[in-house]
């Protein structure tokens, strides 16, 4: 456990560090306060408004808590490519499920059912569950599984 | 690579980093670059499905995402997170006591986490809020309310005629035995549930009811008196719109954050087992390092899934 290496220490403000991650915190839960009260209605503004306060708190702990700040430059060639492989998925992902080329009441799930219960469309989960529960339905006096069948 | 070879020929046993850092550290941060993609996976995925999925979950009453709760454990891992800087520097100075209890409130601190998420998680599964149970669509909510009924008169049937015999031998003695008994009995009471459950069951399958008629249906069982204290586990029935892929992403995303606090007290237990901190410089900084970046994805969990 002994260290062999000179480790340089560097004294960061850690106290107002914290104290800022604090009032970044009670700023996400204002938006979302805001949000409940009506006062802030525009999703994309509270997106962006929480979305920013977490990037400077990520900010705050990388620099000064983790000591990035202080670390030489090793710390770009070990993070550069992760972080660009990090970004593959969403991207990868994002043409088929993110954005629509196709029209999306066509989707089963999305359709009728949601409005009213005019259609009856079967989406899996918890249909299948709900078929489940029935196999005690002989025992009940009601044969709907076996008639299902 | 010359210069390597004769550092290797003149000091075969003084072959150094030119980092500048001890190696526990760079493979910390080595492991720390894998997590960063094990994360973003999830985290991107979980984006790139939130906006790809119109109608999406996000009124509080429905997904039981209390953000209070969720604001509070920022709050507590931001806070641990402080005592381990503080312990760091503890170390550094030789305060090692001082260094021990900081330690010890990060552990705590893990502890009052993972308490409030277990809070969070009895509430999303006391009202079934689980992957592949959610309803989203007023005809599986119906159907559900109808299997989650018979699963409250089986248990109830358990209770009322015990015994190894098949349930529908059971059940029909049951009922024989609640046609012919006093209103107020036990039996009695069984046979009118039992009635109430089919005759619902029978209108959601022949689609002669509304999801509104559902809802009125197993509100009134559960108020109903000697009834209503068996259906603790029968939930009104409310479609929930991609329910199955919001509590998928919510419990995989959660669940192996919470795991990594876990490991994380695994490590501070470690510390404060050992009868001195002396030397253990090192490895305080490096589970530091760990610790920081649980406490980081938290801090994009959180308006991820709480707020926005």
């Amino acid at each position: 456990m002994k260290a062999d290496h000179t480790v340089e220490e560097h004294q960061a403000p850690y106290g107002f560090i914290f104290g800022l991650l604090c009032v970044f915190t009670a700023v996400s839960w204002l938006a979302d306060e805001l949000k409940g009260f009506g006062l802030l209605t525009n999703w994309y503004v509270i997106a962006v408004i929480v979305m920013a306060v977490a990037a400077a708190k990520a900010m705050c702990v990388m620099l000064y808590f983790m000591h990035l700040k202080f670390e030489q430059n090793w710390k770009y060639v070990l993070l550069a490519p992760t972080i660009i492989l990090a970004v593959g998925i969403p991207l990868a992902l994002l043409p088929d499920i993110g954005l629509h080329y196709y029209v999306v009441a066509d989707r089963p799930a999305v359709a009728a059912d949601v409005v009213g219960h005019g259609e009856h469309g079967h989406d899996g989960g918890a249909d299948e569950h709900a078929d489940g529960g029935e196999d005690n339905a002989a025992a009940g006096g009601v044969s709907e599984r076996s008639g299902e069948q | 690579m010359s210069h390597a070879t004769h550092s290797t020929h003149s000091h075969p046993s003084a072959v150094r980093m030119g980092l500048g850092i001890p190696n526990s550290k760079l493979c910390m941060w080595l492991f720390l670059g894998t997590e960063i993609m094990f994360f973003t996976a999830f985290i991107g995925s979980y984006i790139v499905l939130r906006m790809g999925s119109p109608g999406w979950p996000t009124d509080p009453h429905v997904t039981h995402i209390n953000v209070r709760l969720g604001g509070l454990n920022t709050f507590v891992l931001i806070f641990s997170s402080y005592l381990v800087v503080v312990a760091h520097e503890a170390m550094s100075k030789r305060q090692f006591d001082r260094a021990r209890r900081a330690i010890l409130g990060t552990l705590l601190a893990g502890c009052v986490f993972l308490g409030i998420k277990a809070i969070e998680y009895y509430g999303k599964y006391s009202h079934d809020l689980l992957p592949g149970h959610v309803a989203e669509t007023p005809d599986a909510a119906m159907r559900k309310a109808v299997r989650e009924l018979r699963e409250a008169r089986r248990a109830w049937l358990d209770a009322l005629e015990p015994g190894d015999e098949v349930e529908k031998v059971r059940l029909e003695r049951a009922r024989s035995a609640g046609s012919s008994a006093d209103a107020s009995s036990e039996h009695a009471l069984f046979v009118k549930f039992d009635r109430a459950v089919e005759e619902l069951a029978a209108q959601v399958k022949a689609e002669r009811i509304t999801l509104a008629d559902v809802q009125r249906r197993v509100r009134e069982l559960k108020e109903g008196e000697g009834i209503g204290e068996w259906l603790g586990g029968v939930h009104e029935p409310h479609p929930v719109l991609y329910g199955n892929l919001f509590t998928s992403c919510y419990f995989l995303m959660t669940g192996f954050h919470a795991l990594h606090v876990v490991v994380g007290m695994l490590l501070w237990a470690i510390v404060l087992s050992a009868k001195s901190l002396e030397g253990w410089h090192e490895y305080v900084e490096n589970s530091g390092l760990y610790w920081h970046f649980v406490d980081l994805v938290w801090i994009f969990l959180f308006p991820l899934i709480y707020i926005v």
